[in-house]
């Protein structure tokens, strides 16, 4: 290939020159601009113009110099276009004898591409210099590829497509995209203040060029990437906005740094508070084993040995039950901005003194001889000593009724229209008979119960109960307390008589249209407690009630002020709270044989003897009955387990579970029914040995 | 305290024109008399332009009397209600309470 540079005081200059030493036309040569000529101003020095002149091979396009030689292009295109006519008509001529214009013409253009045979470029396309090349063939046209950040121009318009079929007839050009991004940072500061990030994303420029391809039918063109980064982010800018942003403190210096030098794009932790240390939380020490046997063991199926019972802890009058152990504090911490962060609050254990039980400084003490029993729930610990009543003979009406602050035990049995209640546990050596047992606590009963209701545990069940009543109240009260919040801000409202009549003239207001429903849901807890006030311990519940009754039902006229309102909100929050708490359920009903009774128990039933016939038992634990089960309703939250359920004589027999349980039965009569969550089935024949509890389409199925 | 006039357009209409707080203080004058005054009247019109305050007493006098009056057969209107006044009628939904028709 020859190529020559060419010097001239303007570019046309240059290039004539260039075109004379060859000896060619200018639409044979490529001509590439290796400086532009600068004018002479007021005498001061002047650069020629440089261009460097190839004769072509081929056909061959150059974009390079014709931003400065815009006038020539139209000209030089349309010679090409001439020419390329004339070689789509070639072919034709060298079938036909050529007459002897047409055969000069044809020598004059094969010269060019002496050097590369036709046959091997024929069809073909390729990259050289920055330019792109082709040559047609009759019967196959080159593809080019068009890759991101190039662009193809064809006859001076962009292509749109990622490949096209390129022909000699048109002038195409080619350039790449150059890419400059400045550098881009964010400084973030988390909620809590403890951690600033520096985010950098450096700049760069992309410097792209054309590789050289060689010829080839179908080639895809491809760009030759510069990537120089160029991060502007300095110190000073990262500590301007760390001042804005009011950072004093935990700086990480050496980060900053690294983040004003880095390439790569990082996050940068440039300062750090002081995190605090949370502290820890009041807690008991028990001095005592405190761990009950859950009530007798059995040794067969109808006999108890009632020494295990005998081996329930007992403490002496004067003994230290256990130490209570104040908070300890958490230690503060310090943000970046240099303020003080507080440790999580420490809550101290509260602790009730119940019966027999005294509380000096940090020790509870026992006063007098018994059980020690502990009812803990959150923060709040109530310990009691359980007394121990022995009654030697029956329950009847002789002896009268029995209430009593501690456990019971009674030699006899309880007959007829008796009652017994007992904050401990009770426990009975022979039967119960048409008798009433209200315990809080577990209660045994080793001659079986007939015709009897029995209620184990029942505080807790209350409690329970209370607090779903509970929940709407809390609900509306806290909806009422924000809307008083809000008329007190309202410009058009006066608070004058709050002073004086308080807030029952508002409350009338609430009560007649937006909050109508607010009577029924107190009064709905008010029945609650009226149904089983015996049984609660605590006597926060009914006074609740009298507070809300006071205020929202009787409309009296007392003076109710919003801190009043605010305080039984704040009361109301603490006794909901504490009815969703967990209790370990100490209480459970033992007894081998029930008849047409009513359990109730928030804790595990077992029927440990023959049967249970034509009985309502609701246990809160696991229901266990290893004799049989004859008619009657009965439900186990955490499972019920039978030996055998159904009655011949067809009276109903009714087993429920909630959803997450199972019931297991070891032989079903035909026509008892069970339901789990809310799916009920009927066995229509008996069965052996069938557990049945909901699958994934919630419907029951039996393993 | 508050000050009213009372302005006959004919003989079974009245607006009562109220100035000043609708409030606990106020309830005297117009238990004593305004209802008196009004007895005659079968439509009555509530003027609350220059009623710039209520507080909850003053509200439950208000509601106590469209009740009455309701009771009675008699029509009521409550006409220009600042809209502070209105602000705290809705929290209230007071034109819930006594019929939205009434307030114009």
């Amino acid at each position: 290939m020859q190529s020559i540079i060419s010097k001239g005081k303007t570019l046309q200059e240059a290039i004539d020159t260039g075109l004379y030493l060859l000896n060619v036309s200018r639409d044979e040569v490529n001509i590439e601009v290796i400086q532009q000529e600068t004018k002479v101003f007021f005498g001061l020095k002047s650069k020629e113009a440089v261009v460097k002149m190839t004769k072509q091979l081929s056909h061959a396009f150059t974009p390079a110099y014709e931003k400065k030689a815009e006038g020539d292009v139209k000209e030089k295109t349309d010679a090409f276009q001439l020419l390329d006519q004339m070689i789509d008509v070639l072919p034709e001529i060298d079938r036909a004898p050529a007459d002897s214009l047409q055969d000069t013409w044809k020598a004059e253009l094969k010269k060019p591409l002496e050097q590369a045979p036709p046959n091997e470029l024929a069809g073909k396309v390729w990259v050289q210099n920055g330019r792109l090349f082709c040559q047609s063939s009759p019967n196959k046209y080159p593809v080019v590829t068009i890759p991101e950040h190039v662009k193809l121009f064809r006859n001076r318009e962009l292509v749109q497509e990622d490949t096209i079929i390129v022909s000699e007839q048109d002038f195409y050009e080619v350039t790449v995209a150059e890419e400059e991004r400045d550098t881009v940072w964010e400084v973030k500061m988390d909620h809590n203040k403890l951690k600033v990030e520096l985010y950098v994303k450096p700049g760069y420029r992309m410097t792209r060029s054309l590789v050289d391809i060689e010829p080839d039918s179908r080639i895809k063109l491809k760009v030759d990437e510069q990537k120089k980064v160029n991060n502007t982010l300095s110190y000073t800018d990262v500590m301007q906005v760390l001042e804005e942003r009011r950072v004093k403190h935990g700086f990480h210096q050496a980060e900053i740094v690294r983040a004003t030098e880095t390439e790569e794009s990082g996050l940068f932790t440039i300062a750090t508070g002081i995190e605090p240390i949370p502290g820890q939380d009041g807690w008991l020490d028990i001095q005592i084993d405190m761990d009950s046997k859950k009530g007798p063991r059995e040794i067969d199926h109808n006999r108890v040995d009632y020494r295990e019972i005998k081996s329930i802890p007992n403490v002496e009058s004067g003994q230290v039950i256990a130490v209570v152990h104040p908070p300890i504090p958490g230690q503060p911490g310090r943000t970046v901005t240099n303020e003080p962060l507080p440790a999580k609050q420490t809550h101290p254990i509260a602790v009730r003194a119940g019966k027999g039980i005294a509380i000096i400084e940090n020790k509870v003490i026992a006063t007098e001889p018994g059980r020690p029993h502990l009812e803990q729930r959150n923060h709040i610990a109530k310990f009691s000593i359980m007394s121990k009543l022995t009654h030697p003979g029956n329950v009847d009406l002789s002896s009268g009724n029995i209430r009593f602050k501690g456990d019971v035990e009674i030699m006899g049995e309880i007959s007829e229209r008796m009652k017994v209640e007992a904050e401990g546990d009770v426990m009975v050596h022979q039967s119960i008979n048409r008798a009433h047992v209200t315990s809080n606590g577990a209660v045994i009963a080793n001659g079986g119960i007939v015709a009897s209701d029995i209620s184990s545990g029942k505080n807790n069940m209350m409690i329970t109960e209370l607090g779903i009543a509970l929940e709407p109240i809390q609900f509306d009260l806290k909806r009422i307390n924000q809307l008083i919040n809000q008329l007190i801000l309202s410009p058009g409202f006066k608070a004058s008589d709050f002073s004086r009549s308080g807030l029952q003239p508002l409350l009338h207001i609430l009560l007649e249209k937006k909050f109508k429903h607010f009577p029924s849901l107190i009064k709905k807890y008010k029945e609650i407690i009226e149904q089983g006030e015996a049984y609660l311990i605590d006597p926060v519940w009914r006074e609740m009630d009298e507070k809300l009754s006071r205020i929202f039902l009787t409309l009296s006229n007392d003076i109710v002020s919003i801190e009043q309102l605010k305080g039984i909100l704040s009361q109301i929050d603490e006794m909901y709270e504490y009815s969703q708490l967990p209790v370990e359920p100490n209480s459970y009903i033992h007894t081998p044989n029930v008849l047409s009774s009513r359990l109730f128990c928030s804790g595990d039933v077992k029927i440990f003897g023959k049967s249970s016939v034509n009985t309502k038992i609701h246990a809160g634990g696991k229901l266990e009955i290893s004799g049989a089960l004859r008619g009657g309703e009965v439900f186990g939250r955490m499972g019920v387990k039978v030996k055998e359920a159904g009655a011949e004589s067809n009276t109903p027999t009714f087993i429920s579970v909630p959803a997450d349980q199972q019931i297991q039965i070891d032989y079903v009569l035909e026509g008892t029914t069970i339901k789990v969550g809310t799916r009920k089935y009927m066995f229509s024949e008996s069965r052996r040995y069938v557990t049945a509890s909901l699958n994934h389409q919630n419907q029951i199925s039996f393993v | 305290m508050i000050a009213f006039s009372i302005k006959a357009i004919s003989e079974q209409e009245a607006v009562i024109c109220l100035d000043g707080d609708l409030d606990i203080d106020s309830t005297e004058v117009v238990e004593e008399n305004i209802l008196p005054e009004m007895e005659s009247y079968s439509q009555i019109t509530f003027d609350f332009s220059k009623v710039p305050f209520v507080d909850s007493s003053g509200m439950g006098l208000l509601l106590n009397i469209v009740h009455a009056l309701h009771d009675q057969h008699k029509s009521i209107k409550i006409i220009n209600v600042n809209e502070d006044v209105q602000i705290v009628f809705d929290l209230l939904q007071i034109p819930e309470i006594i019929g939205e028709d009434i307030f114009l």
